[in-house]
């Protein structure tokens, strides 16, 4: 018998009109590392609430079927109980830290099982160390990067000595380097402690290497379940809207051409070790293939739109968040500012419609400083959408809210239902007109959000993370709108850590840490500049960690994403025999 | 706000801060009684100065000035009104002794912000809600207590986000008349509201998770222990308390500082 097992449950939420779960059966196995995708609003979340029992003791409503923990009925034991054999993690680190302090965090769950002084010493000090964050044990929690948040959060949970974690999107918040460092925890811990680990995850790309099985969820079922190679090379996984992990993609892509791997990669470095067994090393007569030219240059545009002159800013009472900072942006152009939390990207963005005043330097838009405009007059031409929703919907329907900003700006009514009627087609949400925004889904939520500043028609536009917890169809969605913008001559600047995201789009980028601009040019330059990126703190795309390693045989470096590698890889392994 | 400022904890070390909060408690009960206890200037102004050379030795001593500046506005308008008063009930005329009065009952009041930003600033929350539990408090209370402080900086960004979020979306939140300024906080306070009641849902769930309630037996990662040096506070704090009541009650009143004469 498995570690957990769960036999035909089926459960809605009180007062729901359908199930949100419609009846799985699934055992695993102790021990086993579990990587669980599918589109949002599947029914991953309510699933893991079945696993301690938040389902049916915390949240009421109909369940049916039965779920075994470790051997435990969760139906007949209370969740603190479960507690001690499945620890949850969850999305949003802040809501899951109680104490002012890091040590005194990871003790709140074995103080409140009554576990002695001596022991919880042992288990914490055991907890810290495992998740690495036993050098900032006396740090006040609020002071804490995402990363060492949730990072905390696995910690508070493990000092529990749970022999099953369960971990709901726990990276959405992360850029990728946290994130990475969040997985090899969990594989730490169920290589070495033999933890059974049931993760959660739209991030399949840095995930998937870690897992020895991959279930897809859809519509409250299982759709499909097994191993990652099996799994993602299954035609069915991608009409599920799930996301391919970009190395298994180019595999496939490869096959289709004529070229086989003995095994599946699941990871860059596995891919790089199948390719390096095919290659011969190329004798240093010959050069790498020749960048292509243009694309280093890129795009040119002529009729500056926002400059930016050695703008500095600080909060009060910490170091400066914007350091001199100088940037031209074109009209027209679609630019990405990237770099680590904290690397002061939002906080520019912030003064691009006066929200943030420069201390020192100044801004001007189409040749006039802004110093002196309000923020509703800069607003009108720099439209700034926000990364969560939920900060900013508060009307009673959907067509109410986009037509806020539209009154507040003083449009006539005639107007303003025109611009509505646009705003709803535009990202389709037409048929929600009427609805309340609470009730939608978070793509959704996000979407109106966006329409709700689209509505006026800013001549630029700035999105602040419009990926976070995102799932792959929508983050699609949102690629093919920005070139939809694009094509519309829109300026557009998207605030992000998506390396991937980036890679598809292909804006020029901006590298941001410390408060400077320590890098800006074209992707392909900024993406294969090693330095400026380790700088940055920000990891290059997958497909682009393959082609580092491979420049000995003379392959390109600046191969970006899975297209442009199908391309260069045939070609090359057909010359070379 | 500096007057709230004055009383909100920074991280520090000194003997102040690890002093067991109970006995420091009682040392800012102490100040703070012996202020009430007498009216004059001359015991007043000497409970006063007494908390300087502690001040210094909490290394507090700028967040307490900002307290101090903060209180000022207050401490005027107690002086001015005690002054406008005697003025008036005594005929139109002041002497001496009515400004010491005055004075004596701002530096009385300057002692009770003091003495409590002294015990505020000190004192982590932590510790604090260690001192509530040893007093027997229910945990839940203390629970809560320790979570309100843990979102303050929590809200603080939050607000801040949805401040930004509507501004963006042209909400002119200082134009208007009066009744319309408020009509523009509902955009921003609804948000904020519903992000609040998501959020308690989440924390409800992470403290399931976290076996909140398992035991009624409670333990505690730290616990207060009094050392000798507490003990020592302690005495010295109940000494000095019996000695103010012993001369408050039996030896004669204070001469007052400033000569008894007419000003107008």
């Amino acid at each position: 018998m498995g570690i957990i097992e769960v036999r035909d449950l089926h459960y809605s939420y009180p007062n729901a009109t359908s199930e949100a779960l419609k009846g799985i059966d699934l055992t695993i196995d102790k021990g086993e590392f579990i990587l669980l995708t599918g589109p949002s609003g599947c029914g991953k979340t309510t699933f893991c609430r079945t696993l301690n029992g938040l389902i049916p003791h915390f949240y009421n409503g109909e369940m049916e079927g039965e779920v075994t923990v470790s051997g435990f009925d969760i139906r007949e034991h209370p969740t603190y109980k479960l507690a001690q054999h499945v620890g949850l993690i969850f999305q949003n680190p802040d809501n899951q830290i109680f104490a002012l302090t890091v040590e005194k965090d990871v003790a709140f769950g074995l103080e409140n099982q009554g576990v002695p002084k001596e022991k919880m010493l042992e288990e914490i000090s055991w907890a810290l160390k495992t998740t690495g964050i036993d050098h900032i044990k006396d740090r006040a929690t609020h002071e804490m990067s995402g990363g060492q948040k949730q990072r905390l959060a696995i910690a508070s949970i493990l000092a529990m000595k749970p022999k099953i974690l369960v971990l709901d999107e726990p990276t959405s918040f992360l850029d990728p380097l946290g994130a990475e460092r969040i997985f090899r925890v969990l594989d730490t811990l169920n290589r070495e402690y033999e933890m059974t680990i049931l993760l959660i995850e739209h991030r399949v790309d840095l995930a998937t290497q870690y897992a020895d099985r991959v279930i897809i969820f859809s519509d409250g079922r299982i759709s499909n379940q097994g191993s990652p190679e099996e799994i993602f090379t299954d035609e069915a996984t991608r009409l599920a809207g799930v996301g391919i992990p970009r190395v298994i993609e180019l595999n496939d892509r490869m096959r289709s051409r004529g070229i086989r791997f003995d095994k599946t990669p699941l990871s860059p470095k596995m891919l790089v070790e199948q390719l390096q067994s095919r290659m011969k090393r190329v004798d240093r007569g010959r050069k790498a293939v020749d960048p292509d030219l243009d694309l280093y240059a890129g795009e040119q545009y002529v009729n500056p739109i926002i400059d930016v002159e050695g703008v500095s800013f600080s909060y009060p009472g910490v170091d400066k968040a914007l350091d001199d900072v100088s940037l031209t942006i074109h009209k027209g152009e679609f630019v990405a500012i990237m770099g680590e939390n904290g690397a002061g990207k939002t906080t520019l963005v912030k003064h691009l419609n006066g929200l943030l005043r420069p201390q020192e330097g100044r801004i001007t838009i189409e040749g006039s400083d802004i110093a002196d405009m309000s923020v509703a007059n800069l607003s009108r031409r720099v439209g700034l959408v926000f990364q969560n929703p939920d900060d900013q919907l508060f009307s009673e329907n959907v067509e109410e809210e986009i037509s806020f900003a539209l009154r507040n700006f003083g449009f006539e009514s005639e107007v303003i239902e025109k611009r509505v009627d646009w705003a709803l087609n535009l990202l389709d949400l037409e048929r929600y007109r009427k609805s309340s925004p609470f009730i939608l889904s978070g793509g959704e939520r996000k979407r109106v959000a966006l329409s709700s500043v689209l509505a006026w028609d800013p001549e630029i536009v700035v999105l602040d993370e419009p990926t976070i917890g995102q799932d792959y169809a929508q983050k699609e969605r949102l690629r093919h709108f920005l070139m939809q913008l694009r094509t519309q001559g829109k300026t557009t600047i998207i605030v992000t850590h998506d390396v991937e995201f980036v890679a598809d789009c292909k804006p020029r980028i901006v590298l941001m840490a410390n408060g400077k601009i320590i890098a800006d040019g074209p992707i392909k330059k900024i993406m294969t500049d090693v330095e400026a990126m380790a700088q940055a703190s920000v990891a290059p795309p997958e497909i682009a960690k393959v082609f580092r390693e491979l420049s000995e045989y003379g392959l390109p470096v600046d191969v970006l994403d899975v297209d442009e590698a199908v391309d260069v890889l045939s070609q090359f392994l057909e010359e070379s025999p | 706000m500096s007057l709230l400022e004055g009383l909100r904890f920074t991280r520090g070390d000194s003997i102040i801060h690890r002093l067991d909060p109970r006995v420091k408690f009682l040392m800012t009960m102490v100040i703070f009684t012996s202020a009430i206890l007498f009216l004059d200037l001359l015991p007043l102004l000497v409970i006063f100065l007494v908390q300087i050379p502690l001040v210094f030795i909490a290394k507090i001593q700028q967040e307490w000035t900002k307290s101090l500046k903060g209180s000022v506005f207050l401490a005027l308008i107690i002086f001015s009104t005690n002054l406008i008063s005697y003025y008036f009930f005594q005929g139109r005329s002041l002497n001496t002794e009515n400004v010491e009065t005055a004075l004596a009952l701002t530096i009385r009041f300057l002692n009770l912000i003091t003495s409590f930003s002294l015990f505020f600033l000190t004192t982590s929350p932590d510790k604090l809600s260690l001192a509530l539990e040893k007093a027997r408090i229910p945990y839940e209370f203390n629970f809560a207590f320790i979570t309100a402080i843990r979102f303050v900086p929590v809200l603080a960004d939050e607000a801040q986000s949805i401040m930004d979020a509507q501004r963006s979306r042209g909400l002119e939140l200082d134009k208007g008349s009066f009744l319309n300024k408020i009509r523009k906080y509902i955009p921003i306070l609804l948000p904020l509201i519903i992000n609040s009641i998501r959020r308690s849902l989440d924390l409800a769930e992470a403290m399931e998770s976290r076996a909140f309630g398992a035991t009624r037996d409670r333990t505690n990662l730290f616990e207060l222990v009094m050392d000798s040096r507490d003990y020592a506070v302690l005495v010295i704090s109940l000494v000095i308390l019996a000695a103010l009541i012993y001369m408050k009650l039996y030896l004669p009143p204070f001469e007052p500082l400033l000569s008894y004469r007419v000003i107008i």
